[in-house]
């Protein structure tokens, strides 16, 4: 049994198309919704006498005054070190007025509670993270044409092998986008916040992509020397011999996300919900979008030579 | 060469075995660092139910290097004087402060700092640094350094003028040929001499408004003629114009360089200097000069800062939520075993023994290895991937000088320490992936070469060197992707390119090596005759 699926390309390409414009659409219109790490937001020292709540404890208290990326962190002398994003006077009565309840609720004789400081800090994400990010990236991406052009020297026919290194990263390219853009509209439809973490979310997809990708132009590049058919043919070949280890793969990276993101604490699961949609688009791109763009890519320079 | 000889005359089950030996032993290792404190306690209720007739030795037990949000650190305050800077300036300062003080930090090996400026009530300045781990609060402020403020400085012509003539001249002569301190004591001793008011260090020379901050890179030289070390100093634009003008009106006059507030180098300018060049070139051995120039690239913070206050800080993540993502990953864990064993029956089982290898060393490797047990650890390592390629054939130079590579550097990070957090558990999750597609990829391969009607054993080996390709060159980009996080990433890209990098030179170890010598070992005849076992249908199998 051959799935038809190159012969098919127009309709997946189609459906990743609709999905970038959609991602794209997404990213201009409302942004991704940047936290605390990237923003900066307010600090507060607080301090209780004759009782000592849980991290928990005051977690769900401040819950209710609707604050966003709290972190609640004890110090040696008793007091907790509270950070959250919001930074309005208004929000910050909030919080004071919800402590003090607790405090009050606690059951604790003489429990009371009492604000140490209260400042604005700025964010832990630098400017030089996001220059050597970018630049970083930037240097990836070069090194990853350069060494697919080297690694599939031996198949330049019909078409150049530096050209399943830009196949491959039109698909990195392809997945990252869409996982951007799906949590753009995360962030406007259920306030999930962008933070720390899901900078190596993002860098996780990128690899993943890749080397997914490279697996089926590994078979085509096995079967192209060989092959009597012609180069779509073979391609589409080359991408149902790798099906069920693409499939295999990516359920088993799944099931382990899954588990993460039903079990897992309430800070990773936004992490894991990040690379499962990564590694479900990458997936669907190492099969329905690289190889594809290779197979158009050799039809549009035999009409270029053509005419 | 005896040995080898013997070695290869022996059948290739017993080549295994010997192999599969080395795995054992190299896995009691690695779980003994990882769970040093289960074998302890297990050791202990032994003897104890045994009235002492069965007693292991305790070993010594190793933490877990963990993160800030996984384990809590310590916290500093600094408060940043910024009388000297402009109101407009201060925000920008702060920033700068704030992407040095992180570099500082990180450049003590992966540890991911949490550095964040912040801004009082009443308008004071704080810089607030969390590290992760060190419980010594000593320890941390060493590790920030005291602030290296390098200012370049003029004569301040109009105090020196109102000296006598001949005493100013004779200073300019030892400024120019000694170095920084003898000099503050020559210019000291003159001055108490002389019946004029006191006159320091400070007051012979005036700012130039060219600071660390317009500095770009500093590197350590050698002088060509008597080869001692000097610090070459490249300015950026704006510092290089600000030189040029510097030196413009100070020709035949020193210009002096203050590093903290002390004077280490007064040349003499000669002409004035386009292109933004400086040489520090003090009497300085090359140790201090290395130190200097590390110091310098790290930055010279724009402003001065003072510890106000340090408090030890507890984990952001709390307990629970660590325990819940523990638990989370070992379901996780577990599903994926199961998948591996329904889709791939007994290879799929063998892969479960190859990734329980896999994790148990990922685990020891996030502790601090004694030197030698790791040297022996990674030794044997690389040993055994070079020897199975040997054996499936495909060994090149090529292939030795990287899996060398992986070696020392898998080395260099067993034995220092590794901090791991949130995106270093990301880089095991992404590295965990690759094992198990490396073992997913070798499978199917085998059962293609078995489905052409080759023998079981014959079937790996064949299978091993067509899946090969594409496992390297999916696993080669993933590698260089995080040297390059590696060098050129900051903290958390850091961390997670460190841990992934680590994870996939391990998973090649147990893909190549364990899963390898699992099927060997465990292939023959009782293997053939149940091709379910293999997930394939009788018909399948053609008969020989």
């Amino acid at each position: 049994m051959i799935y038809r699926i190159i012969q098919k390309r127009k309709f997946f390409l189609s459906i990743s198309g609709v999905l970038i414009a959609a991602a794209i659409f997404a990213l201009v219109t409302w942004g991704l919704n940047f936290g605390v790490d990237f923003r900066g937001g307010s600090l507060l020292e607080a301090k209780f006498n004759a009782y000592q709540p849980e991290i928990s404890d005051i977690q769900a208290s401040l819950a209710e005054a609707d604050i966003n990326n709290l972190t609640v962190q004890p110090t040696e002398d008793g007091t907790f070190m509270i950070r959250f994003k919001d930074a309005s006077d208004e929000k910050h009565k909030a919080v004071v007025k919800q402590l003090k309840d607790l405090a009050q609720n606690s059951g604790q004789e003489g429990a009371s509670f009492e604000e140490l400081s209260f400042d604005s800090v700025g964010p832990s994400i630098g400017k030089e993270l996001k220059s050597k990010s970018f630049n970083a990236s930037f240097i990836v991406l070069i090194m990853i044409i350069l060494y697919i052009s080297w690694s599939f020297r031996k198949v330049s026919r019909p078409i150049s092998s530096w050209k399943y290194g830009v196949a491959a990263i039109i698909a990195l390219a392809h997945d990252v986008i869409i996982t951007l853009g799906a949590f753009a509209a995360f962030g406007h439809f259920f306030q999930i916040e962008i933070n720390t973490p899901f900078i190596a979310a993002i860098l996780t997809v990128l690899g993943y992509s890749v080397s997914d990708s490279i697996v089926v132009f590994d078979r085509i590049r096995e079967n192209l020397p060989k092959s009597k058919e012609n180069f779509e043919d073979t391609i589409n070949f080359s991408i149902n011999q790798t099906l069920s280890r693409s499939l295999s793969t990516s359920f088993s990276s799944m099931l382990a996300l899954m588990a993460i993101l039903i079990f897992g604490g309430s800070t990773i699961q936004d992490f894991a919900l990040a690379l499962l949609i990564g590694i479900f688009i990458g997936t669907y791109s190492s099969i329905f979008v690289a190889s594809p763009i290779l197979v158009v890519w050799h039809k549009l320079m035999r009409k270029g030579a053509k005419s | 060469m005896a040995f080898s000889k013997k070695f290869s005359q022996l059948s290739l089950k017993a080549r295994t075995s010997w192999i599969l030996g080395l795995v054992a032993i190299f896995t009691l290792a690695v779980f003994l660092i990882a769970g040093g404190n289960y074998y302890n306690s297990f050791a202990y209720n032994l003897a104890k139910k045994t009235n002492d007739t069965i007693v292991l030795p305790q070993i010594k037990e190793i933490p877990f290097n963990l993160g800030l949000d996984l384990q809590g650190g310590t916290q500093l305050v600094y408060e940043a004087d910024m009388t000297n800077i402009a109101e407009a300036d201060r925000a920008e300062a702060m920033e700068s402060a704030r992407d040095i003080i992180e570099r500082r930090v990180n450049a003590f090996g992966v540890s991911e700092p949490l550095v964040q400026a912040n801004k009082g009530l009443s308008g004071e300045f704080r810089l607030i640094v969390e590290l992760a781990g060190i419980k010594d609060v000593e320890e941390a402020i060493k590790m920030i350094g005291e602030t290296p403020i390098l200012e370049f400085k003029e004569q301040n012509l109009d105090l020196i003028n109102t000296l006598s003539q001949e005493i100013s001249l004779e200073e300019e002569d030892i400024k120019i040929e000694t170095e920084g301190d003898e000099n503050v004591e020559v210019v000291t001793d003159e001055a108490e001499s002389l019946p004029a008011p006191e006159i320091t260090e400070d007051d012979l020379w005036q700012d130039t408004g060219l600071t660390g901050k317009y500095l770009k890179r500093a590197t350590l030289q050698f002088n060509p003629n008597d080869s001692t070390p000097e610090v070459s100093i490249q300015f950026n634009e704006e510092g290089d114009k600000l030189f040029a003008e510097i030196t413009d009106r100070n020709v035949g006059r020193p210009v002096a360089i203050f590093l903290d507030g002390y004077i280490i180098s007064a040349p003499t300018v000669n002409e004035k200097i386009v292109g933004g060049q400086a040489l520090i070139s003090g009497q300085f051995n090359i140790d201090e000069a290395k130190d200097l120039v590390k110091r310098l690239n790290s930055g010279a913070l724009p402003v001065p800062i003072s510890l106000v206050s340090q408090k030890t800080v507890q984990a952001s993540l709390g307990m629970e939520s660590i325990n819940d993502s523990l638990m989370a990953g070992l379901i996780g864990l577990l599903l994926v075993s199961i998948f591996m064993v329904l889709v791939y029956r007994f290879p799929g089982l063998l892969s479960v023994v190859s990734l329980t290898v896999y994790g148990l060393t990922m685990l020891a490797i996030f502790k601090v290895i004694p030197v030698v047990v790791a040297l022996v650890l990674v030794f044997v390592m690389i040993a055994l991937i070079f020897y199975s390629f040997h054996e499936i054939k495909i060994f090149d130079s090529l292939l030795a000088l990287m899996f060398t590579l992986i070696g020392v550097l898998l080395f260099f990070y067993a034995i220092n320490p590794i901090t791991l957090s949130l995106s270093g558990i990301a880089g095991l999750i992404l590295s965990l992936g690759m094992a198990v597609d490396a073992n997913i990829l070798i499978f199917a391969r085998t059962k293609e070469e078995m489905k052409k009607g080759e023998s079981l054993s014959q079937a790996i080996t064949d299978g091993f060197k067509r899946a090969w390709p594409s496992i390297r060159d999916g696993n080669i980009v993933v590698l260089l992707t995080c040297l390059i996080l590696m060098f050129f990433g900051t903290s958390v890209v850091q961390g997670f390119g460190t841990t992934l990098f680590i994870g996939v030179s391990v998973s090649l170890f147990s893909a190549i090596v364990v899963t390898r010598a699992l099927l060997l070992i465990t292939s023959g005849k009782w293997l053939e005759k149940r091709p379910w076992l293999l997930g394939m249908k009788k018909s399948k199998i053609i008969k020989e």
